[in-house]
């Protein structure tokens, strides 16, 4: 479904491959300046690169901008707004491509617990609230390809694993998604991962395979332990 | 649509008053009258040669300055951007002061405007030429600051000059402030067809301009073409900006407090924004324009309209704070 072929983008991003299908939701991991968020972008169509990159099988160079906001979406790792729009008028920009026909925003609202802030600007937000309403916009898009970048970073914990939750039942429903995160723990929730280091693949392939200490220690230089600790879970059935 | 029909009366009353105040007072029916080319032939011609032209020209100015400064603020994604910022206007005044100062103001009406709109283009050129390089905003701003420091040093030195004649100092301190007295249909069809033009043709930009406000990747990953659309919004911001000032020398203050105060009434929504802002300004400007025709030495357009404008815009930051 997402496909890059020696894509490279100046010395943030070296050479590579990526072949993402269909219904496979992916954990971008690596430390600082590993390149996560050039390659999201890159693959977005975001930034110039060499090589080439293909969306459900098509040339990206070939398909028209308006076109990419219905086949793509993309969360950027900055959430800042400086205009006080509506948290519901920025949620329906996601369906800008659409002709902005207001389709799916009441529900990305309500699965991103935003419902009760619809008429609030988003200047007024807290930075977790602010990042909610950005990945809300993105799912509006109902794109078949989303690509976060760091979706949970400044979300609490219960947040931080609906969003989790969420890329799931959208690979499940079909989707490609691509998602960079810090946590190491959390990529465990995916069943792939990629690991970047300089601009380049260091591994790629399910969690418990590719996260061995080895790679760890050469990769994010820190001394990983392997236990059974405190896991939180979202219950089962949602308050 | 409340708002619209608000401002669109506020514009229809202040074309009437535009037309009907001045030197002799015309009641608005006979305004009416003489515009259908009926009534005594003195009101027709007070009408048809001095106030139509005039209130046609202000509101060019007004309409174009607004709009301008819309975009500017959506394009650098800060309230606080105006028409100026990017170096156009002190480009036209460069061109105007110029003009001036080598005595073109004895040299019929058109001189000073035809040499403003040269020095505004030519600005235009030097920001769309960087623009078209696939400069930054923040890039652009730096220019913007490189050019108005340069095209201000040149004034600065034209008007520095000229005080060998009181006059032409005179003149140049005049065109400085702003100002749409003794303009004719040349100074209109100079200015009001493609200020019209290019307001029209910024109205459908409104839904991209409201995801640029938000961020550029942003905006580009929901299906905008932000290259093209930052192109188009500082083409037609500076050619705006550029035919107000040829035409209404530096009328300051409208391009940002027409924005600023329309964004607090009606939201960011570029949809409203645009067109109650063209709206907004127009009306301003005309309104400004009037108390300077009974007090012709001393109250200029862009004093009056940065008395009005700076006032209103703190009570409205007082009542509801950003």
């Amino acid at each position: 479904m997402l496909k890059a072929t020696q894509l490279s983008v100046g010395s943030r991003l070296k050479p590579l491959d990526l072949q993402v299908g269909a219904g496979e939701c992916v954990a971008v991991l690596g430390p600082n300046g590993a390149g996560k968020s050039t390659l999201l972008a890159a693959l977005a169509g975001l930034l110039p690169f060499r090589g080439h990159v293909a969306w459900q099988g098509e040339d990206l160079a070939r398909i028209p901008f308006l076109q990419r906001g219905r086949r793509l979406a993309w969360l950027g790792q900055e959430s800042w707004a400086e205009f006080d729009f509506s948290v519901r008028d920025v949620v329906a920009q996601g369906r800008y491509a659409w002709g902005e026909d207001g389709r799916g925003v009441e529900e990305a609202m309500a699965l991103l617990d935003l419902t009760h802030l619809a008429q609030r600007p988003v200047t007024q937000l807290s930075g977790g609230e602010r990042r909610r309403v950005f990945l809300a916009r993105a799912l509006t898009t109902a794109a078949p390809i989303q690509l976060w970048d760091e979706p949970a970073s400044s979300l609490d914990v219960r947040h931080g694993l609906e969003v989790y939750a969420l890329a799931q039942r959208k690979a499940a429903q079909g989707s490609c998604l691509l998602v960079s995160l810090h946590d190491i723990r959390a990529a465990y929730r995916f069943s792939r991962v990629l690991v970047l280091e300089e601009g380049r693949i260091q591994g790629d392939g399910p969690p418990h395979e590719v996260l061995s200490a080895d790679l760890i220690r050469r990769v994010f230089r820190v001394e990983a332990t392997f236990t059974t600790s405190l896991v939180p879970e979202l219950p089962v059935i949602r308050s | 649509m409340k708002l619209l029909a608000l401002f669109g009366t506020l514009l229809a009353l202040a074309l009437v008053l535009s037309l009907a105040l001045g030197d002799s007072w015309i009641p608005p029916k006979d305004v009416l009258w003489a515009l259908l080319g009926k009534g005594d032939e003195l009101t027709r011609t007070v009408l048809w040669d001095i106030r139509l032209p005039r209130t046609l020209v202000g509101l060019a100015v007004g309409a174009g300055l607004g709009a301008s400064g819309v975009v500017m603020q959506a394009f650098f994604r800060n309230p606080l951007a105006s028409p100026g910022l990017l170096g156009v206007s002190s480009g036209g005044a460069l061109g105007a002061v110029a003009a001036l100062a080598f005595g073109g103001g004895a040299l019929g009406l058109f001189l000073v405007p035809l040499a403003s709109i040269a020095g505004a283009f030519l600005a235009t050129g030097a920001v769309l030429l960087m623009a078209r390089r696939g400069a930054s905003p923040e890039h652009l701003l730096l220019g913007g600051v490189a050019l108005n420091a340069l095209f201000g040093a040149a004034t600065s030195f034209l008007l520095a000059v000229s005080t060998a004649s009181l006059q032409v100092t005179g003149q140049i301190i005049f065109w400085l402030m702003g100002g749409i007295e003794n303009r004719t249909w040349e100074h209109a069809a100079m200015a009001l067809p493609l200020i019209l033009l290019a307001c029209a043709w910024l109205l459908p930009l409104a839904r991209a301009m409201n995801l640029l406000a938000l961020g550029e990747s942003g905006a580009q990953s929901l299906g905008v073409d932000v290259r093209r659309l930052r192109w188009e919004l500082v083409a037609l911001s500076t050619v705006l900006t550029a035919l107000a000032t040829a035409v209404g020398g530096i009328v300051g203050f409208v391009g940002l407090v027409v924005p600023h105060v329309v964004r607090l009434l009606a939201g960011p929504d570029h949809r409203r924004l645009l067109p109650l802002s063209m709206i907004g300004g127009a009306a301003l400007v005309l309104l400004c324009d009037l108390p300077t025709r009974f007090f012709s030495v001393g109250l200029r357009l862009g004093v009056v309209t940065a008395l009005v404008g700076g006032p209103f815009l703190l009570w409205l930051l007082r009542r509801r704070p950003c």
